[in-house]
């Protein structure tokens, strides 16, 4: 579904992405983990194409196409979700309409019609149950005021009304009580499909106590040092990630 | 810049051929003070950024023609749209004349109804527009609220360019008598591809501790010139909630005065103007803070795109002695190119000791983390451009305090705002 071969980014004069590699497909669940500063937002961000990175090398092809070509929009469309690490607030715009328009953006570009209101409405509905957000965010300025566990339960709101081929989720974990994790986490497990892949971005083991990951990559200095299977997460857990970043450049 | 004057021989004819009622004297008064100051010029510090040239223009080819109204005619689609579609007792000036079918019949008993002319006020001196107004008015209309009409009260000012450079001046002057509670909605039209030129004169006294919202919007031809001077006066413990919205127009000024002499006076008022090629939108507003404590905020936000200049001028003044004035102004303007100019300036002179004053402006473009962050939901990056300019509008179309007209802006704005952000010129600089 995803290849990445050796993607090399940067912003401004700092090169961040410096040869990373990654096949996801479809089905898998996939973490990448790393120190802070190691490129794995930068990652998330290049995949749902933020015009701030200038892609310097590599390739990255979806479903077999050249993602690098197409616009934010088109990438949406297409079914590719990022799930932001810093949701942003936009006063004036409600929720509801912006999951709507989202929504409609991506059934036009498929050839489908607008979908109807009430269907959609009760669609939204269930899903906010499921995450356990009150409807009344619907009429709620996008993250508007919300805190930071109502805004990553927002993201997965519109994640789960997408219905997206390839999740990418940003720190999501992060700034979580334990029961709003557990709402997110439970969010995004009943989104897990053998359609649909995921990428969970963080920087603890803790999420993928909720959510099992079928590989872990280890992000180090725009590269990927390390892949493994779940344990590697725990490996990390214990040991840091110190004893990766001296075996990478050592 | 020396800007060319007004024919005051064929305005001082024009005067004089005008119905020998009894509002004559104070039209005599009012030419003879005009023909003395003159318009302001650019040098005036008031007037500095915005040229008076296109209404001379206007007013002398109109002056030159003989200087007539437009017949009454039928009641227009303008008319009839505004009337339609939001419920109010209406009172319609159009082309400067009273509607005879105007408020026939006052369901409420809160409200009077009467022409200036049936109990003319002697003149007083105002500044050149007014009294521009005053000389060339045909009549005007008083409005005297005594109770809590239920309905809000309307005043439509509709015109219609005719074949030739038009003009109209209206007046309205409202009365809220204390206690009393009103909404009122003040609502410029015009239509027609001619040029045309209205000036309006709106006063109001508001009673001691009564209560009034009012919602003012300017939807005017983009050719179309607008002058406006709205005076208002707040008494005791009297509450103002106001807004204003300038949605059309070519060449507008509004000045808006305010002035608190009494204690416990509170006003808060806010304004949103969109402009695109070829608008200038000009936004004087003034509070005299005479006697403490009293209070007034204002926020004014700005969209701009295109060849275009607004200017939002605020001056607060706390005069001696005001002690306990509460003061706040806010200015925010999003231009969305790089041919727009804004000039804002907030002006405070305080003269009192105990105040609690307060100023902000800003000028700036769409924020690029939230164009991303709806681009990457799917929206195409106009679709992405309208939402976040229609957000920056839509604070302060909900702040409508006349709950009647609100849907009535909301679609109105939005309209626009699609014609706004259409312009090639946004993908230019956000690319």
């Amino acid at each position: 579904m995803l290849e990445i071969k050796d993607l090399k980014t940067r912003i401004g004069d700092a090169e961040i992405l410096r040869g990373l590699s990654l096949s996801v497909k479809k089905g898998e669940v996939h973490a990448i983990m790393g120190p802070n500063g190691s490129g794995k937002s930068t990652l998330a961000q290049v995949i749902a194409g933020h015009e701030d990175y200038e892609v310097t090398g590599g390739t990255v092809r979806y479903n077999g196409q050249d993602l690098l070509e197409l616009a934010p929009e088109e990438r949406a469309r297409e079914g590719i979700f990022l799930g932001f690490q810093y949701p942003v607030e936009i006063p004036g715009v409600n929720n509801a309409y912006l999951l709507k328009a989202a929504v409609n953006a991506k059934r036009k570009h498929q050839g489908l019609d607008e979908v109807d209101a009430f269907e959609f409405l009760k669609l939204a509905r269930e899903r906010m149950a499921m995450l356990g957000m009150d409807p009344k965010f619907l009429n709620r300025g996008v993250n508007e005021g919300f805190s930071g566990g109502e805004k990553k339960r927002n993201e997965i709101l519109q994640m789960a009304m997408l219905e997206p081929r390839l999740a990418i989720l940003d720190e999501t974990d992060s700034g979580l009580d334990i029961d709003a994790l557990k709402a997110v986490a439970a969010g995004v497990n009943a989104l897990r499909s053998p359609e649909r892949a995921i990428i969970l971005v963080t920087h603890y083991q803790r999420l993928l106590d909720y959510i099992e990951p079928d590989y872990v990559h280890v992000l180090s200095q725009g590269k990927i040092v390390r892949s493994g299977d779940k344990t590697l997460a725990l490996e990390l857990e214990e040991r840091g990630y110190d004893w990766l970043r001296e075996a990478a450049t050592g | 810049m020396k800007p060319s004057s007004l024919d005051i021989d064929r305005l001082r004819d024009v005067v004089r051929q005008l119905p020998n009622d009894a509002l004559m004297p104070s039209r005599e008064a009012a030419l003879a003070h005009f023909d003395e100051h003159g318009l302001p010029t650019l040098r005036d510090e008031d007037w500095k950024y915005t040229d008076l040239s296109p209404l001379v223009d206007i007013s002398n080819r109109w002056l030159r023609a003989g200087g007539q109204q437009q017949a009454p005619g039928d009641r227009r689609d303008a008319v009839e749209r505004v009337l339609g579609s939001i419920d109010a007792t209406w009172f319609v000036i159009a082309d400067g004349t009273i509607e005879p079918w105007t408020a026939r019949a006052l369901e409420s008993g809160a409200i009077e109804v009467s022409r200036l002319s049936d109990a003319p006020a002697p003149f007083v001196t105002g500044r050149p527009l007014a009294d521009l107004n005053a000389a060339l008015r045909h009549d005007g209309l008083r409005i005297r609220i005594t109770g809590h009409p239920e309905k809000p009260v309307g005043i439509l000012l509709a015109d219609r360019a005719g074949t030739n450079a038009g003009v109209a001046q209206s007046c309205v002057e409202i009365e809220v008598a204390p206690g009393a509670s009103a909404e009122l909605i003040e609502y410029h039209v015009s239509e027609g591809d001619e040029d045309h030129y209205a000036n309006s004169v709106l006063t109001m006294g508001i009673g001691d501790d009564a209560d009034v919202k009012h919602v003012r919007i300017q939807n005017r031809s983009i050719r179309h010139v607008q002058t406006g001077r709205t005076s208002l006066a707040l008494g005791r413990n009297a509450t103002l909630r106001m807004a204003s919205y300038d949605l059309g127009g070519g060449l507008i000024r509004n000045d808006i005065d305010i002035d608190l002499s009494q204690p416990g006076a509170n006003v808060a008022f806010d304004g949103l103007y969109l402009a695109g090629d070829g608008q200038h939108i000009d936004n004087h507003t003034r509070v005299d803070h005479r006697v403490g404590p009293s209070t007034s905020s204002q926020e004014y936000r700005g969209i701009l795109n295109g060849k275009c200049r607004c200017v939002w001028n605020g001056k607060a003044i706390v005069h001696k002695g005001a002690d306990g004035t509460d003061a706040k102004q806010a200015n925010h303007n999003l231009l969305l190119s790089e041919k727009a100019e804004i000039d804002a300036k907030p002006e405070l002179e305080i003269y009192a000791e105990d105040v609690k004053c307060s100023h902000g402006t800003t000028v700036g473009q769409l924020d690029e983390t939230a164009l991303f962050y709806l681009r990457s939901r799917g929206l195409d990056k106009n679709h992405a451009i309208r939402v976040l300019t229609h957000a920056f509008a839509a604070d302060l179309v909900r702040r409508a305090p006349v709950s009647a007209v609100m849907e009535a802006i909301a679609e109105i704005v939005e309209t626009r705002l699609a014609e706004l952000t259409e312009s090639d010129l946004i993908a230019d600089i956000l690319s």
